[in-house]
């Protein structure tokens, strides 16, 4: 190749490469599947790696849904994210948005609700340790990554 | 003294024998081409996205830093081309553009234009680019939470974090030839084993990478983790393992092979591939880094002038 036809060819790469790359970057953004397949918990305690379809699916764990999402305790419909409720209330708020939602305010009054993290914390490590899945004691680095 | 004869050189004309920096470059692109399209079958349109922004962004900043400093423009010798590419296969798919971008200046411009360009650069640019976005948004390199929405159908946990949080025992599900095959987490170039060595041994005949330089870069690896796993193989993992995860055989063919950055003798080159080996493993197994390829590349960067000092004595009198 000549120089100058090298010169060209680069042009040619910047225009056509740029293209397709914000055609990608529009056109197919990176999806979310409805259902999470793992999520990245973090907390002060570093990060904690779920991986949310081994426990869900039959090939994997096999639990039910409401074996964690337990509330509200009736509908498949309501399942949402753990992080929906146990979270700490907006400022100037007594409570999370996501509970004013179906209940009244003097309704809930007495309710604790308990931070994600903690949340997470018990859940999994009850089940873990029944299903003698746990991690040993002090081996909190079998789940958190710091 | 001014009349010193240092050279004799026949009468021209001179036969030039057709290889130049261009032709380089593309064969360099084309031998990492294997791995990145697996990347982009694995990963889809997002892993399209990155490298295409990538590359693009890559000439883009050096044809812009040729404009502002009144320099030849360079981007014909296709080498901002490379760098863009490879710095688009070391990436998760699921980078965003401003990263892409970001990281492609930083790796053109500092890591190589701002050293007078091509030839001039005393680090890997690729690996100036991504070691200091590493540094400065860490989360975006955890592949763990990267390709979190990711299922391809194997164990997506990043073969490295599992190893080093859990010891071998988080590796079971490993085996070689699916690690070989691609079967992993990781860069979006970066995990095709089988098409790096491909690309890496095509450029070796080709001779436009050292082989030494390839080879005891791996044999560093090899050794320093078949050490590390006779001592306590129920942490440290074996050396075929460190071989096929990570950026290892990326590093061994395309990054630690970078011309400028590396010593030109025989020894010098043993010297420099090894330490790089060792040290990726030292910093995978004992550092606090989940992969070591990036600062151990680096670091032999650093020491490459002084190893360019082993050279050999001129002959005949030396004044």
């Amino acid at each position: 190749m000549t120089p100058k036809k090298e010169l060209q060819f680069a042009y040619g790469l910047i225009i056509i490469l740029f293209l397709v790359g914000v055609v990608s970057y529009a056109g197919f953004p990176a999806k979310t599947p409805d259902q999470p397949i793992r999520i990245m918990y973090k907390g002060v305690a570093g990060k904690v790696l779920f991986d949310h379809k081994t426990h869900a699916s039959e090939a994997g764990y096999g639990l039910s849904c409401s074996d964690c999402h337990h509330h509200p305790e009736d509908e498949d419909s309501s399942l949402r994210a753990c992080g929906d409720c146990h979270q700490a209330p907006a400022e100037g708020q007594e409570f999370p948005e996501s509970c004013t939602e179906c209940h009244e305010p003097d309704e809930i009054e007495d309710t604790e609700i308990i931070k994600n993290t903690d949340a997470f914390h018990s859940q999994c490590e009850e089940c873990h340790q029944d299903s003698g899945a746990g991690p040993e004691e002090n081996r909190c680095s079998w789940c958190h990554v710091l | 003294m001014l009349n010193q004869k240092k050279f004799i050189v026949s009468h021209a004309p001179f036969w030039h024998d057709g290889s130049t920096v261009t032709a380089r470059s593309y064969n360099m692109i084309i031998a990492a081409l294997p791995a990145v399209l697996f990347g982009f079958i694995s990963y889809g349109m997002p892993a399209v996205g990155v490298v295409s922004l990538s590359v693009s962004s890559a000439i883009v900043w050096e044809l812009l830093f040729n404009k502002i400093s009144k320099r030849t423009i360079s981007i014909g010798d296709g080498n901002a081309a490379l760098i863009g590419i490879l710095f688009g296969m070391l990436l998760p798919a699921t980078s965003p553009w401003w990263l892409v971008i970001t990281g492609t200046f930083v790796a053109v411009v500092i890591g190589k234009q701002i050293f007078g360009g091509i030839g001039g650069n005393p680090f890997n640019p690729v690996l100036i680019g991504l070691a200091i976005l590493m540094v400065s948004w860490k989360d975006f390199f955890d592949f763990n939470e990267a390709l979190v929405n990711y299922d391809l159908g194997f164990a997506m946990v990043y073969p490295l974090s599992a190893l080093k949080h859990l010891g071998t025992s988080g590796i079971d599900a490993f085996n070689t030839a699916d690690l070989l095959m691609g079967q992993q987490s990781g860069g979006i170039g970066a995990t095709f084993g089988l098409g790096l060595i491909i690309g890496g041994i095509y450029l070796i005949i080709r001779g436009f990478i050292r082989w030494e330089i390839s080879v005891s870069f791996l044999a560093g690896v090899v050794i320093t983790a078949l050490l590390f796993n006779l001592v306590n193989s129920a942490q440290w993992a074996g050396p075929v393992f460190h071989l096929l995860t990570g950026y290892t055989l990326i590093g061994a063919f395309f990054l630690a092979t970078e011309d400028s950055s590396s010593p030109v003798n025989f020894i010098p080159m043993l010297i420099y591939g090894a330490g790089a080996g060792i040290m990726t493993v030292l910093i995978r197994n004992t550092g606090a880094h989940i992969d070591g390829v990036v600062f151990a590349i680096l670091l032999m960067n650093l020491v490459n002038p002084l190893l360019d000092r082993i050279r050999p004595k001129a002959l005949g009198k030396v004044v």
